[in-house]
């Protein structure tokens, strides 16, 4: 138990990390709010090299510390909406075993972007943001297939040390 | 698999920094902005210029303004300001005292006296005698056209006595300015924007614009090039107003002015026939010879001078005029709307 | 990556591509629209599109007007208030870069079309 407690606390530290990182280098796909998400291979690997639960308290911890240091409150309702989608999407998509890391990443990547442009519309009360919608596709399809091959590469090594 | 493992690090590692340092650059990127006056020399005023923000923009455009709107009181003919002395000022004082004015004034007048001689007369910054009573008769001709009328040939010639450049006295060791027959009058309209714009584009680099493009009313003047180093592209007017096409070609400026007199902007009908407001000293009519002159050059103070004086003449003299000129190079367009270019004249070619 | 990983990046990356290629279209046609730019003492008051016929009226608080019409995919200034009539007596602006001028009311409309290879200015 205390070793779950500690692998989460450096998880979260990581992923804390991660975002402060992503906050430096904010890579423009001409749409406000879209990034690489680094973070969110912190996340995989914590639900394919531990559980669910694990996955679940660290992505919403990492989205309330970062949100209270680095962002405002309004970014942070984006980053939950979108964390929590791609987090239900990640763990369906996990559970059918039809994909591998990339797959499921790709999925959560995408879905997480979906989920920031669902609330952004909300809040706008426009429905002109889903114009960006291919765009945010293909920027989630991308960044997932990064931050998926690192994970496999990650959760291959880690799997052995990880409880 | 540790080489790899390390390269993948160290991969990591470079693009972090590269990403970093992409964005310090862009956030450094200056964006381009325009600010519009609409009163300085009776006309609009457009300074485009790049920044990195809006605010940045305004605090520069604010002292270019500034400066400007102070050329504009300097060289007002028609009003007076509390405080300084300017051309109306010196003209109000005629055959009476010597008044003292601001060096920019000064300037202004050799670089009149300098071109008078160089033009043979065709630029005439003392005309103002003759100037002001076509300026008179213009201004009722457009306000009731029914009633549009010409001056008084006799009061033409009567009042282009009292022009003589000799009675325009400067004083540079004492900043003074007299002028010795009381009928006379200066009129820097020809010259005195061109020159506040010339002025200005010193100023704008003083104070830090690299890049912009400065337009007192069709008197452009680029301060460097673009920022990204092409040449800025400013379009010739067509002075065919009735024609669809706005302009007739576009050239490139790039720390070069270019100013064009034209006879289709300010002018009145009598009769049905157009007189403009340039008016060819040796005859005290507006000159017929060409429908607009435009003239490129480095200072914007010269080719405003220079545009109204090749206005003024034939287009042959003109051209070899232009031609005895170093760095100098003209345009006409002609009554029949065709297009001539001293040798050195380079049309924008449109990709 | 397993086989069901490509295909599914190879359908999401086909899907967005496609409607991506179909917006970008769309966005084209749109902005390459030529407007006209409305400005009164140098601030942006208002776009309008040079396919609609329309009639403005361009009024200020000291009562000034200027009343813009554009037609044909033109815009000209029809009526104003000011004393000089220098702005009705300009040619309608249609062409990129073109503007229209009412100094006494401090309004220029420009046209824009969203072209990059404009003028930066003109001489007269």
């Amino acid at each position: 138990m205390a070793k779950k407690t500690a692998y989460l606390g450096m998880l979260i530290a990581l992923a804390f990390v991660f975002s402060y990182i992503e906050s430096l280098l904010p890579i423009h796909f001409g749409v406000p709010g879209i990034k690489l998400g680094l973070a969110n291979l912190v996340v995989i690997v914590a639900l394919y090299a531990m559980d669910i639960k694990t996955a679940c308290v660290l992505s919403l911890v990492r989205i309330v510390l970062v949100g209270f240091t680095f962002g405002n409150p309004a970014n942070m309702i984006y980053s939950l909406a979108g964390a929590i989608l791609s987090l239900l999407i990640m763990i369906l998509a996990k559970r059918c075993k039809a994909f591998s890391v990339t797959g499921v990443s790709v999925l959560g990547g995408v879905f997480h972007n979906l989920g920031q442009i669902a609330v952004a519309a909300v809040v706008a009360e426009t429905a002109s943001l889903f114009y960006y919608l291919p765009m945010l596709v293909v920027a989630g399809t991308l960044a997932g297939i990064v931050i998926g091959v690192l994970a496999s590469l990650l959760i291959q090594r880690l799997t052995k040390a990880m409880p | 698999m540790k080489k790899i493992y390390r390269a993948a690090v160290l991969a990591a590692v470079l693009t972090i920094f590269a990403g970093v340092a992409w964005v310090q650059i862009q956030n450094q990127t200056p964006k381009r902005y325009q600010a519009q006056f609409f009163d300085c020399f009776d006309t609009v005023t457009t300074i485009t210029g790049y920044a990195k923000s809006q605010e940045e923009f305004s605090e520069k455009t604010k002292l270019l303004w500034e400066k400007l709107l102070y050329y504009h009181k300097l060289y007002d003919i028609y009003h007076a300001y509390d405080g300084i002395n300017n051309i109306k000022s010196i003209n109000d004082a005629a055959g009476k005292q010597p008044v003292q004015v601001e060096s920019e004034i000064i300037e202004l007048l050799k670089l009149g006296m300098e071109l008078y001689q160089k033009t043979g007369g065709k630029l005439q910054i003392a005309y103002g005698s003759v100037l002001s009573l076509w300026h008179d008769y213009r201004e009722q001709g457009i306000n009731n056209p029914a009633q549009a009328q010409l001056p008084d040939q006799k009061e033409l010639s009567d009042r282009a006595k009292h022009a003589d450049m000799d009675h325009l006295i400067l004083d540079e060791e004492a900043s003074t300015v007299y002028l010795a027959d009381s009928k006379m009058s200066l009129d820097v309209g020809s010259i005195g924007k061109g020159y506040a714009v010339s002025r200005l584009s010193e100023y704008a680099r003083e104070i830090g614009l690299e890049h912009a493009l400065i337009s007192v009313g069709g008197n452009v003047c680029a301060v460097g090039a673009k920022e990204d180093e092409t040449p800025w592209l400013v379009g010739v007017e067509n002075p065919d107003q009735k024609s669809s096409e706005a302009y007739v070609c576009a050239v490139e400026l790039s720390d070069a002015a270019i100013v064009t007199s034209g006879d289709y902007q300010r002018y009145y009908e009598v009769d049905g026939v157009r007189y403009c407001h340039i008016i060819d000293p040796a005859t005290q009519m507006p000159p017929n010879y060409v429908s607009s002159v435009s003239v490129l050059t480095k200072d914007s103070g010269m080719a405003d001078a220079l545009s109204t004086a090749l206005f003024n003449m034939e287009l042959e003299e003109g051209m070899s005029f232009v031609e005895s000129l170093a760095g100098v190079e003209a345009m006409w367009i002609g009554k029949d709307g065709e297009i001539r270019c001293s040798s050195g004249f380079k049309i924008h070619e449109e990709k | 990556m397993k086989k069901n990983d490509i295909i599914l990046i190879g359908i999401l990356l086909a899907l967005s591509l496609a409607a991506f290629g179909g917006a970008a279209l769309y966005a084209k046609l749109g902005t390459r629209q030529p407007q006209a730019v409305v400005y009164l003492k140098g601030k942006e008051k208002g776009r309008y599109p040079l396919s609609e016929n329309i009639t403005l009226e361009i009024r200020q608080e000291d009562g000034g007007y200027n009343i813009l019409k554009i037609e044909g995919g033109k815009a000209d200034i029809t009526e104003a208030s000011c004393p000089d009539k220098v702005c009705v007596r300009q040619r309608p602006a249609g062409g990129r870069g073109e503007s229209l001028v009412c100094l006494p009311n401090q309004l220029t409309v420009e046209i824009e079309n969203g072209g990059e290879d404009g003028l930066d200015g003109s001489t007269n």
